[in-house]
């Protein structure tokens, strides 16, 4: 809400530098936007009045003028406009000054000539029209005659010895869209006295209702409606004090009739709208909803079609104003117009909200009813403009009011004890102080035996509760009197949930890896599940989709994480990292059914991802199960058939029967899809299955008393055999006296034949109790051998 | 030659021999030419028995004095020549220690998840619990329970993603609120943080995603003081131990009175300066009382308990603290931007 000092000084008594009044009132919940010091736009630019004119000898369009501008002695200045004549006040800036163009000025010769200064066009000032009558003439601007004193500052001849305040307000204080609310919120803060302008006008007799009748046919949307008429209306330029109010706000102005509605919107938060009676087709008013197919024509020129929960305000053929929102064209006031109906209503504000935001049409006025208006005020609004028509002789205020409502709210009582408040705030504020302070805020309020009695008025709506009183106590009281105290009471464990732990445990295990975080959105393209190729009928297809997403790219809730590494996999090959290995530990989105009608499963996932030179995938294959042994003990490798994975290069970890982890490297024509163009590696782990296995207790385990036996073998087989399936047997042969049997070779070669391989294992065999003899250690050895030889694994010659 | 001349001339020759010697095995030589099976000084030792009887002990005194002397010599000779080897060994084995180090490489944390640990470090030491609430809302945990009206702004579809006929994307943690104050029972001191979804754009400093850590405090007679005493705590931890905390005013639709909170720049120690405007203080977070009606909502009696809630944005203190300067970077994951935490 932006407005000019000098406006807010007309309701209140301001006694401290701007400056000062902006930080208390930041401090009693009214931040600032800006504030602009108007006087900062110009400088050393006087009134001046020419009292002589000479022509340039050596020019033909120079002018030599003499201009008193209020010192001792008239100043020498040359111009090459050619409408001014002696007498004239004109706005002479002088040297070394600066123009809101940006212009600085010095003094200096003109073909010979000196010239202390410049005469100033309204352009020059960046004046139009409206700010002073003359400023958009082609040449200097002519002030009015004998206006003001040769000498004296333009700034104030102008009124920008003024600043400019834009207070943000709060959603809660609709009331201070206003300056009457503002200078109310001051005038506590300052404490100084706070004036509301009285209303006072005449009427020229006749009857409203020989102009127009109202009929409201939704309350529900409209809980007040309030008119009342003007006729032979003098339409004319505003007086400057008026212009300049609303200018200040951001408004530009019209003509007297529709300056008034708008500068009692600004003054009172209450909108109002003028209709041009002539215009009223059937001589009423029907607020009523917009009938389906009907349209309407904006003041903007806009043709808006409407629906049937939109309210409008309809003369007797058809909608000729948006209710709350923005009137239409053909009831415009203009020059001819000679009978007025004006209008101050209060209208729902979820409907004017609704209306403004599926049209894409915002207003200062439809901005407060969405907030919210004060049904009280709302005659108090009309009061005021018919004042000030009265006042400016803008027209004959006719006889007769109407009002259309099913009753108005009475005055509430609110009660709030002394102690309460002190208890909640954590202070021992006196109670006659809270009174005080409520009553400078304007609710009157009584203090009877530890309790204040606070008389809401209409406009505070807000306060409802304690709560409430207490906010407006201490805000005004001052929040630098709250002290900071340590937290008291009972000692409570600070703990994690234990999935946050076991979260914290993976994250720690893969940076060991050497694997970097990254975040991601949780929302993510549709068209991953076909970059993924993931087949039709895969249930990673059913995604929940936002109603109303930023675009396709954020459509779909993800229902897996891979698609998402992919893309950031893809950024850094582009972005030439010649490395990387991510992960991402967040929620995959998994509906109980589509459409939604509850929230879906969130399961915890984690996503690595890897690609460059070290990696193939068993750099991948070691880093999930790296995390996987963090929780599980046992666990089952088999192959996996992912449709974007290599399909000889990927794998299933498996936990008690459940999928616990598919990884592998990515299929070279779904990794070219997402930018990376070299081998690259993605795993999705679902955290759930590894969250709800018990959590291993750890048990130490004697260290051994007697020494190992080693043994290498390396057997030949066909290709198909498994290193799972070797160990197996090698397991099962030594039995309980393997303490481990490690991989360390694959050999394949002409001479082994085809489709052969050569594996070669080491094996650790220990007994608890005593040293393994040679005779026992070449028995197990024999028992190993026959295990393998009965799945076709002999041993190399 | 008699055995008395013999012994000094083993005895003599060795000492030579060992003082020249350069290495182990010169050393290890001498040793076994005289001290061997088949040594000098052994050979003298083994004649001993031929000797008469009243010469034997003078001779065998002489011949085991020179034995130990030798002994002694050879030990020590074999210390230096060792010392030499290491010192000429560590001589060339000088690197440039300018030159890089080598480490494993490390993986980091996101610059959002540092700061919440840090948070929850902070806020655990404090007794706070640390739970975790769906992304996944419905209107009446992210909106109604928390006193946010059908007609309030704030639940337009331009402000909320929404999934389904009132489910949503949560766009506060401050859900985490209600179904807390549903599941326990006071005292309850709980952080929540999480992700959160809003409609806007991205751009430099708005992303439709990001991440909030709400706190909760009810239990019998907390006041607006404990409220500033736990914030003045937790930036003090964040922002130095010299941060001061303001309060303003302002509004939420859950807290009454509600709070926007400051505290002085660290940049200028509260002097003013470019980072915090020229105003002397940053608003970091907004906080308030739990307005009654949303304790009430909930099961909790006002009239008997009252408790304070806060809202910190994770992202920002991240910006902030890293002095990130678009918030972009944060969900681009560039490894040059994510290898620096």
């Amino acid at each position: 809400m932006k407005v000019s000092l000098s406006w807010l000084k007309r309701y209140v008594d301001i006694n401290v530098p701007v400056k000062e009044l902006c930080d208390k009132m930041v401090m009693a919940g009214f931040e600032i936007e800006e504030m602009t010091d108007m006087s900062e736009t110009m400088s050393n630019v006087v009134a001046g009045r020419i009292l002589d004119i000479k022509k340039h000898p050596d020019s033909d369009h120079l002018l030599i003028c003499s201009v008193d501008v209020g010192g001792d002695s008239p100043v020498q200045i040359v111009t090459g406009a050619q409408n001014v004549s002696v007498g004239d006040l004109v706005p002479a800036a002088l040297h070394d000054s600066r123009l809101p163009n940006g212009m600085h000025i010095k003094k200096g010769k003109l073909r010979g000539e000196e010239s202390n200064g410049m005469l100033c066009s309204g352009g020059e000032l960046m004046l139009t029209e409206s700010d002073y009558p003359g400023a958009e003439v082609n040449g200097i601007l002519i002030l009015k005659k004998d206006s003001v004193a040769p000498g004296t500052d333009m700034r104030s001849v102008l009124g920008l010895d003024d600043c400019i305040i834009d207070f943000k307000v709060t959603a809660n204080r609709p009331d201070c869209q206003s300056v009457i609310g503002l200078a109310r919120e001051v005038g506590a803060v300052l404490g100084t006295p706070f004036r509301v302008p009285e209303t006072a006008y005449k009427t020229a007799g006749g009857d409203i209702g020989d102009y127009i009748s109202v009929e409201v046919r939704n309350f529900d949307l409209c809980p007040r409606y309030y008119g009342r008429a003007v006729k032979n209306v003098r339409i004319a330029q505003s007086p400057e004090w008026l212009k300049r109010c609303i200018t200040a706000a951001g408004m530009r102005p019209i003509n007297n009739m529709v300056d008034i509605t708008n500068f009692v919107m600004l003054e009172t938060g209450q909108p109002m709208h003028a209709f041009d009676l002539s215009d009223v087709r059937g001589g009423k008013i029907i607020v009523r909803n917009a009938a389906e197919g009907e349209s309407i024509t904006t003041l903007d020129g806009k043709v808006h079609k409407l629906t049937p929960d939109m309210l409008v305000i309809a003369d007797g053929e058809a909608p000729s104003c948006l209710a709350g929102i923005m009137g239409g064209i053909e009831s415009e006031i203009e020059d001819d117009t000679v009978n007025v109906f004006l209008e101050s209503a209060k209208f729902r504000r979820d409907s004017v909200r609704k209306t403004s935001r599926s049209l894409g049409v915002r207003t200062e006025s439809s901005g407060r009813f969405e907030k919210g208006v004060d049904i009280i005020n709302v005659e108090y609004a009309m009061e005021r403009a018919l004042s000030l028509i009265y006042e400016l002789d803008a027209g004959d205020i006719v006889d007769g009011v109407i009002d259309r409502n099913e009753g108005l709210p009475g005055a509430r009582l609110l009660e709030a004890e002394v102690n309460r408040i002190n208890a909640l705030l954590g202070l021992n504020i006196p109670g006659e102080t809270m009174r005080d302070i409520l009553c400078s805020l304007k609710i009157p309020t009584d203090l009877e035996g530890g309790i204040l009695k606070c008389r809401i008025p209409s406009f505070r709506d807000d306060m409802e509760t304690v709560a409430d009183v207490a906010e407006e106590v201490i805000r005004i009281y001052g929040y630098g009197h709250i002290k900071g105290t340590p937290m008291h009471g009972e000692v409570l464990r600070g703990r994690k949930e234990d999935d946050r732990i076991k979260a914290d445990k993976i994250k720690d295990v893969l940076r060991s890896c050497g694997v970097s975080e990254i975040y991601t959105y949780s929302f993510v393209s549709g068209k991953l599940a076909d970059m993924l190729e993931l087949g039709e009928n895969d249930p990673r297809r059913d995604a929940v989709r936002i109603l109303n997403p930023l675009g396709e790219e954020y459509s779909v809730l993800r229902t897996q994480l891979t698609g998402s590494m992919l893309t950031v996999l893809g950024t850094n090959f582009s972005r030439k990292n010649d490395r990387a290995r991510l992960f991402e530990l967040s929620r995959r989105f998994v509906p109980k059914q589509l459409p939604v009608t509850e929230q879906p499963d969130e399961i915890p996932t984690l996503c690595i991802g890897m690609y460059g030179p070290e990696e193939d995938f068993f750099t991948l294959k070691g880093t999930v199960e790296k995390v996987v042994s963090a929780f599980a003990a046992k666990t089952q490798t088999v192959r996996a058939d992912e449709p974007y994975l290599h399909p000889g290069r990927s794998a299933v970890t498996m936990i008690n029967g459940k999928k616990a982890a598919v990884y592998g490297e990515v299929h070279p024509d779904v990794a070219a899809r997402f930018g990376v163009e070299c081998r690259c590696y993605v795993a999705e782990v679902d955290l759930s299955v590894l969250y709800e296995i018990p959590p291993r207790r750890i048990t130490y385990k004697p260290l051994p008393k007697f020494p190992a036996v080693n043994r290498d073998i390396a057997v030949v087989c066909s290709e198909d055999v498994t290193a799972a399936a070797l160990e197996e047997c090698i397991a099962g042969g030594a039995g309980k006296l393997l303490e481990k049997a490690e991989l360390f070779d694959v050999y394949r070669s002409e001479s082994l034949g085809e489709s052969k391989k050569s594996v070669a294992f080491s094996l650790t065999l220990r007994a608890d109790d005593r040293t393994l003899n040679e005779s026992e250690t070449s028995e197990i050895m024999d028992r190993v051998l026959k295990k393998l030889s009965a799945i076709g694994a002999e041993l190399r010659g | 030659m008699g055995i008395r001349e013999e012994l000094e001339r083993i005895r003599t020759e060795a000492l030579k021999g060992l003082a020249s010697a350069e290495d182990e095995k010169s050393v290890e030589e001498i040793r076994v030419k005289v001290l061997g099976k088949k040594g000098e000084l052994t050979a003298i030792l083994k004649q001993m028995g031929s000797l008469p009887a009243e010469e034997r002990p003078a001779a065998g005194r002489e011949a085991n004095m020179v034995r130990s002397e030798i002994e002694k010599a050879l030990s020590d000779a074999l210390d230096s020549v060792r010392k030499k080897m290491r010192d000429r060994r560590l001589a060339e084995e000088t690197v440039d220690v300018t030159m890089a180090g080598r480490a494993p490489a490390r993986g980091t944390l996101h610059p959002v998840s540092i700061v919440t640990e840090d948070l929850i470090d902070i806020f655990r030491s404090m007794g706070f619990d640390v739970v975790d609430g769906p992304e996944v809302e419905t209107e009446r945990y992210n909106f109604e329970a928390l006193n946010v009206p059908a007609d309030h702004p704030a639940r337009d579809m331009q402000d909320t993603f929404y999934i389904g006929d009132g489910l949503l994307l949560r766009t506060q943690t401050s859900a985490a609120q209600i179904r807390t104050m549903e599941n326990r029972t006071p005292p309850i001191r709980i952080v929540s943080p999480g992700r959160v979804c809003r409609a806007d754009e991205l751009d430099a400093t708005h992303s439709p995603v990001f991440h909030q850590m709400e706190g909760l405090v009810v239990d019998k007679g907390i006041t607006m003081c404990d409220l500033k005493g736990t914030l003045e705590r937790f930036a003090q931890e964040i922002y130095g131990a010299d941060t001061k905390v303001r309060f303003r005013p302002s509004f939420f639709p859950f807290t009454e009175p509600s709070v926007e909170v400051d505290v002085s720049c660290s940049a200028c120690r509260g002097e003013g300066c470019r980072v915090c405007k020229g105003s002397g203080w940053i608003e970091i977070l907004g906080a308030g009382m739990v307005h009654p009606k949303v304790l009430r909502d909930c099961g909790i009696d006002p009239d008997v308990y009252s408790g304070f809630a806060f809202g910190i944005g994770l992202d920002r203190l991240a910006t902030t603290r890293y002095k990130i300067s678009d918030i972009r970077l944060l969900f681009e994951n560039d490894l040059r931007f994510l290898k620096q935490f």
